[in-house]
């Protein structure tokens, strides 16, 4: 069973090849439902290409169009738990995903570590920005990364901030109720 | 965040920014597509950005690329240096270790892992 954080992977991964500049992730647990979602600038779909990303063999990606197999099966896994899948999209205009999957279902995958997962990705992808909104328990917490690096005067994010980033990333998601693993 | 790791964070970059002078010397490759983070490539990449950082190895950058075509050997490393890409297979935290190490630090490419080298030309 692929953990949560895996299928986040996957979907970053999609809004890169997208050619996206600005990915935003939402991570929402309110009254039992874990609603994530993620949104890019990136080249979005047509209707025909969107009904064929649902499809696990198909990719455009050898085409430059640049759809993953990410999204079948991020689909398979939210019907499994009779979540509910949303993409919107439209060429040139970027891409949401949005799923709302029951938390608590005894088949729910494990959220697994999105520290780890989401942290490097954003420490190996120059010239993305990155929105990581954690909502839960009251509380709403942002990482901005283009913010963050005009806080601290810096123009891009190093590899040395790897362990503090993750540390907050994992300070958050303890606040939010959304815990490492759970 | 706790102000001391903002502070760790913008001590650290500019200190990395005003070192590098010029172009990255090596750029390592992570392939980060569904088959190669199923088989591994985030504890890879990972085990990478500790690796270049406990080293201060300031001429070199860490990024990430997408499905390469070698779905049976992910995780799947390169290493970019001039005109010359070696690609390793199987790749898992320890060689992504011996990697920075040994080839991008000491210059002895790991043969025996390779499995792929390429030549850009033009």
């Amino acid at each position: 069973m692929e953990d949560l954080s895996m299928h986040i992977a996957d979907l970053l991964e999609n809004s890169f090849r997208a050619g996206a500049k600005h990915v935003e992730l939402r991570l929402s647990l309110l009254r039992g439902t874990l609603r994530l979602e993620v949104n890019d600038d990136g080249s979005g779909m047509d209707g025909d290409l969107l009904r064929k990303a649902a499809d696990p063999f198909f990719t455009t990606k050898r085409h430059g169009k640049r759809i993953g197999l990410g999204l079948p099966l991020f689909l398979q896994t939210v019907e499994e738990l009779g979540g509910t899948l949303e993409v919107s999209t439209r060429p040139g205009g970027g891409t949401r995903v949005r799923a709302e999957i029951p938390w608590h279902h005894p088949d729910r995958p494990p959220l697994g570590d999105l520290a780890e997962t989401v942290v490097p990705i954003i420490l190996t992808s120059p010239g993305v920005e990155f929105r990581i909104v954690l909502e839960g328990n009251g509380e709403r917490i942002e990482l901005d990364t283009e913010r963050l690096k005009e806080e601290l005067g810096i123009s891009c994010l190093t590899p040395e901030a790897m362990g503090p980033l993750m540390r907050m990333v994992r300070e958050a998601m303890d606040r939010v109720g959304l815990k490492e693993g759970a | 965040m706790r102000p001391e790791e903002l502070k760790e964070i913008r001590e650290k970059a500019k200190a990395r920014l005003g070192l590098r002078s010029g172009d990255v010397r090596v750029r390592i490759v992570v392939g980060m597509g569904t088959s190669g983070i199923a088989a591994g490539a985030r504890e890879v990449l990972k085990a990478l950005l500790e690796e270049v950082s406990r080293r201060n190895l300031t001429d070199v950058a860490v990024t990430q690329t997408g499905e390469r075509g070698l779905a049976a050997k992910e995780p799947v490393v390169e290493v970019h240096e001039g005109d010359r890409i070696t690609v390793y297979g199987e790749v898992d935290e320890a060689l992504a270790r011996r990697i920075v190490v040994e080839h991008v630090v000491n210059g002895h490419p790991i043969q025996d892992r390779i499995i792929e080298v390429r030549e850009v030309v033009g």
